[in-house]
């Protein structure tokens, strides 16, 4: 399929896009988290580059932080120390878990990099003053980039940027229904990399790629694909081969609350009104983060939806080692679904490589259960 | 003036002899269970063959893990002032001494004068360590000694992502599994290792010449991945396994408690 | 020997512990006393609490306390069993279990009316908090801080600030009266009253001979931790200090030959820590002060009795963990130099990832200014099980070497 190639390219070589990117004369922001202001990056003629833990072995970052700390983290700063990030300009680190807090100071004191940013979001998301406190720091970030990049982040601009990146949800989430009702139509490693791709890519090439890949999808010619489905928890997800040993398992992925999935395109900004106003609300309202607060609820209630609408025969809670805030939801997302009869497995993993035999003889025995 | 040094290892237990600064005679063995018994056993029949009797033996030091059940030292340092002492004596100029032992592996950095500046040593897992190549030898059914000759003759170090000694059995079980050549499997060990250490290095700053002590660094296999990770070259003295020994008893030389 | 046993020997432990117990009581028996009980993070702010009659209890403390009596392994593989992982906060692991068994060294803290969870200290405590929020089914209010790396924005401010009106309407509905502004006042006074008597305290182990350690400082912070705000605090610490000075004059140090001075940071091993204290005595180290319980003095002088919800509300903004690794430098290097310290001791602490994740960098940097050795202990703060002590015994005796070889001994 065509469509695909351009993704997965892009997915396969992230930095060797981000190279091309950069001799184009675009700045290029690093990012860590879903909670990063893409809408206000790209306004302001910059590419969000999501960083993702790392494909070579850890040896600098070890020197800064314990290894008792999460591979997105360590990852992250391995290639940052190694200078296999020099074709960023800067980083944005929203606030989130004590690891990426920590990362963010060890970052700024380490790192060779022209910018640092430091969007310190609120935590609790369900008060009035969190909410207009997470507008002003968006504000606030939209007024030091400006500074640091020498440009005009406009209301049209901002606007602009905005339709386009709902344009991209769009597509995105059209991507999922598409797999929800018809999974056999796509990988789910071809998923994978569309995602990881567009969180790399130059965001209106990505809208306009994913459009095309969805148009094309939407005349399905193959028949339904007679497997277990299976809906993904957790945070970022960065083992491709999982979707592989899903499928060779006799099951598919028909859903996620990841953040490399439905946690970064979920939820529309609205295009009435004060653009970073709309923007702060829709982080406010979107599928919550463990490492933020909605309610006490809010996540279990989220994924019993979520492992509704998509008729998901089973979970699996996929986190990496030493992610604290999936590690004190699990028991209780856990019991919502025994609760609910739905099977489910944890499963936790250090990398992106490690015991794959491991791995696929606990996805088969868990489908086969299903 | 006769000193000794003794070095009661996790696996292993050496013993050095001085005689006014100069090596005089040496022994290594097992440390077994009775980290006392190997001491004693190991220093009576060296100072037996060198035809030295106790008594003229001016000064002792003792170190390692078991370095305070040595009842008949006069003194004890930990290894890192030992491995410093020893490393300095075969070569001044060193200013980063990397020593992997059975149960800990350590950075140390020297200054000029050849005092100690910082240390770094592994944390609880035995990762990096000697122990942790001799669980992998164990699952690839090799001798540690054929480590080095075989490693070199990979043509493509197989990647080992955990450096947790009880997964790493198990992922080099699994590569076994896929066919990997133990070549290859082995290489992928070293590389893993050297990394670990080298980022121990960067914890103490990189600050060549470098020397590596310890029975490991006589598996050229691992000194050469851990070159290739530091970018720089490695030092192995020829007294590489006793170094500690020798540092403590250089340390004992400085002494004369008996007299 | 006798002298020895009596230099360790501190009177107002004594004091300390019937004020602790007569506080548990207090807590366990609340119900009976038509008082409410309101779980609280050990960085939270708790003045309001105190001017509203509530009983604050800390989960935290308890769990040192069940660190201390070697309880936390079974509690640990308890919550374990519960689904938790390994690799979370040990507090948290103890805390949680024990809330189900009523476990521990006082069977279990008394059952809450709310939860009061501030995050300044760790994002940790609002998973935790919410956690025990589904299992008491009990009404959460959470004290958002925002992390200052550089800067606290004029934005953070507003937000605080309005936060701290917010929660006086939180205990006002869960107290069911008024909040009293005038009270509040009064026990923010009185707070800071403690704070400086603590920071006092902490003062007296500048001298030579110091008279007591961080290993009592340990201890003894218990106080400010949990009643903080009422006059026994204040009486007990001005007696603690009076003892401290006492011991100065008579030229009494805690341990017997003290040469060498030595910080800590991070938490206590709480299940070690005599261990530790023999070991460095053993050596004629002496830890004087540690960057843990000197956090309770670091923000005194941001309070304003004047304006005492703006104020307290920033104090607890500005605490020690809710700062960058950079700017808690300063605190440390300036204890550096007050305590002229030979040496620094560093617990990796894996159950508390925002005070451990910096220390490498941290390390290097008081390494490479002040030339004094530093040592990293990896342990945590209640989990036994990753702790080991052979390796521990060698890498102390290593610093220690180093320490005498930097003094040419």
């Amino acid at each position: 399929m065509k469509e695909l190639e351009v993704f997965r390219k892009i997915a396969a070589n992230p930095f060797g896009y981000a190279g091309e990117i950069k001799k184009s004369g675009k700045k290029i922001i690093g990012t860590f988290c879903s909670y990063a202001p893409e809408e206000i990056i790209t306004a302001a003629g910059a590419v969000p580059f999501r960083i993702f833990g790392t494909n070579e072995t850890i040896t600098r970052a070890d020197a800064h932080i314990q290894a008792y700390c999460c591979s997105l983290v360590r990852g992250g700063l391995e290639d940052a120390l190694s200078g296999r990030l020099g074709f960023i300009d800067g980083t944005v680190f929203p606030h989130t878990c004590d690891s990426i807090q920590r990362l963010s100071d060890i970052w700024r004191l380490n790192g060779k990099f022209n910018f640092h940013f430091d969007v310190i979001m609120p935590v609790k998301l369900n008060t009035q003053s969190a909410r207009t406190y997470m507008c002003d720091v968006l504000e606030k970030f939209r007024r030091e980039l400006q500074e640091s990049l020498g440009v005009e982040i406009t209301e049209d601009k901002l606007k602009a940027s905005i339709s386009m990146h709902n344009r991209l949800r769009e597509n995105l989430n059209k991507l999922y229904d598409i797999r929800m009702t018809n999974p056999g139509l796509i990988s789910g490693s071809d998923i994978h990399s569309v995602i990881k791709a567009v969180m790399v890519m130059d965001r209106t090439d990505a809208a306009v790629a994913t459009g095309t890949l969805v148009a094309h999808l939407e005349n399905p010619k193959q028949g339904s694909l007679k497997a277990k489905r299976i809906f993904l928890s957790g945070g970022a997800c960065i083992h491709p081969d999982i979707y592989s040993i899903i499928e060779e398992s006799g099951g598919v992925v028909v859903g996620d609350e990841l953040c490399t999935g439905t946690r970064y395109f979920e939820g529309k900004v609205s295009e009435n009104g004060d653009p970073v106003k709309s923007i702060a609300d829709r982080f406010c309202d979107r599928l919550v983060c463990p490492a933020k607060y909605f309610s006490n609820t809010a996540r279990g209630d989220e994924l019993l939806d979520g492992v509704k609408k998509t008729g998901s025969d089973g979970v699996i809670f996929f986190y990496l080692k030493f992610c604290d805030p999936h590690s004190f939801d699990y028991p209780y997302m856990a019991e919502y679904m025994k609760k609910a009869d739905i099977p489910n497995m944890l499963l936790e993993i250090e990398d992106s490589s490690g015991s794959e035999g491991q791995l696929r003889t606990r996805i088969e025995t868990f489908i086969s259960t299903l | 003036m006769i000193s000794a040094g003794i070095d009661i290892g996790s696996i292993t237990s050496k013993v050095v002899i001085l005689d006014d600064g100069r090596i005089y005679g040496s022994k290594i063995g097992f440390t077994g269970y009775n980290a006392e018994r190997a001491g004693s056993s190991i220093y009576n029949s060296l100072i037996e063959e060198l035809g030295i009797k106790h008594e003229n033996v001016n000064s002792i030091v003792a170190t390692g893990y078991g370095r305070n059940s040595v009842q008949f030292a006069d003194k004890t340092y930990t290894e890192i002032l030992c491995h410093a002492a020893g490393a300095f004596y075969n070569n001044s100029d060193i200013r980063t001494i990397i020593d992997i032992g059975g149960q800990d592996s350590k950075v140390i950095s020297l200054s000029a004068d050849g005092n100690v500046k910082d240390f770094c040593m592994n944390d609880k897992c035995a990762a990096g360590t000697g122990r942790f190549l001799e669980v992998i030898a164990r699952a690839l059914e090799i001798d540690l000694e054929n480590f080095a000759r075989l490693s070199l003759q990979s043509g493509k170090p197989a990647s080992i992502s955990t450096t947790c000694t009880v997964f790493a059995e198990s992922e080099v079980i699994s590569l076994i599994a896929k066919g990997e050549s133990r070549e290859n499997i082995i290489a992928g060990i070293h590389d893993s290792v050297a990394s670990r250490l080298s980022s121990m290095v960067y914890r103490v700053g990189l600050n060549p010449p470098v020397m590596m002590t310890g029975g490991v660094a006589k598996n050229s296999g691992l000194v050469k991945a851990i070159e290739n990770r530091l970018g720089t070259g490695v030092l192995v003295p020829e007294s590489a396994q006793i170094n500690g020994a020798l540092g403590a008893a250089l340390l004992a030389a400085k002494q004369n408690y008996r007299q | 020997m006798t002298e020895k046993s009596d230099n360790t020997k501190i009177r107002s432990v004594k004091r300390m512990k019937e004020i602790m117990t007569a506080y548990y009581i207090d807590a366990k028996t609340a119900g009976q006393n038509g008082k409410k009980v309101a779980w609280i993070t050990s960085g939270g702010p708790v003045e309001p609490l105190i001017a509203m009659d509530v009983i604050p209890v800390y989960p935290e403390n308890h769990s040192a306390m069940i660190g201390s009596t070697k309880m936390a392994i079974d509690l640990c593989e308890k919550a374990e069993a519960m689904g938790y992982s390994r690799d979370i906060c040990s507090y948290a692991r103890a805390d949680i279990a024990c809330a189900t068994v009523n476990g521990g060294p006082i069977g279990g803290l008394p059952r809450p009316d709310f939860l009061v969870c501030c995050n300044n200290i760790c994002g940790t405590v609002m998973k935790w908090y919410e956690v025990q929020a589904r299992y008491f089914n009990v009404p959460l209010f959470i004290f958002d801080t925002p992390f200052i790396h550089t800067d606290f924005s004029q934005e953070a401010r507003t937000y605080v600030v309005k936060q701290m009106e917010e929660y006086f309407i939180f205990l006002e509905e869960q107290c069911g009266k008024k909040f009293d502004r005038d009270k509040l006042k009064d026990v923010v006074k009185k707070s800071v009253e403690a704070q400086r008597l603590w920071k006092e305290v902490l003062a007296t182990t500048k001298h030579n001979p110091a008279p007591m350690s961080a290993f009592d400082a340990f201890f003894h912070l218990g106080l400010i931790v949990t009643l903080r705000g009422t006059e026994t605090v204040n009486d007990y610490y001005t007696e603690l200090r009076d003892e401290m000075n006492e011991r100065i004059q008579n030229g009494i140090g805690i341990i017997q030959e003290q040469k060498y001075r030595l910080l800590w940071d991070n938490l206590p091993l709480w299940y070690k820590t005599k261990w530790l204290s023999d070991t460095f005595a053993s050596h004629n180290a002496c830890l004087v002060a540690d960057t843990y319980t000197s956090a309770w003095s670091f923000v005194i002088d941001m309070i304003d009795l004047d304006k005492p919800v703006e104020s307290l509300a920033m104090a607890y903004s500005n605490v020690y963990i809710n700062i960058s690794i950079d700017r808690m430098y300063e605190n440390l290097s300036t204890m550096i130099t007050e305590w002229k310290a030979d040496g620094l001791v560093l617990h990796s602490n894996r159950s508390c990832k925002p005070y451990s994740f910096g220390q490498y960098d941290t390390a290097r940097r008081v390494s490479d200014e002040f030339g004094i050795p530093t040592l990293m202990l990896e342990a945590d703060m209640l989990d036994g099980r990753l702790f080991n002590e052979s390796q521990a015994q060698t890498r102390i005796d290593a610093f220690i070497e180093l320490i005498r070889q930097r003094k040419g001994e």
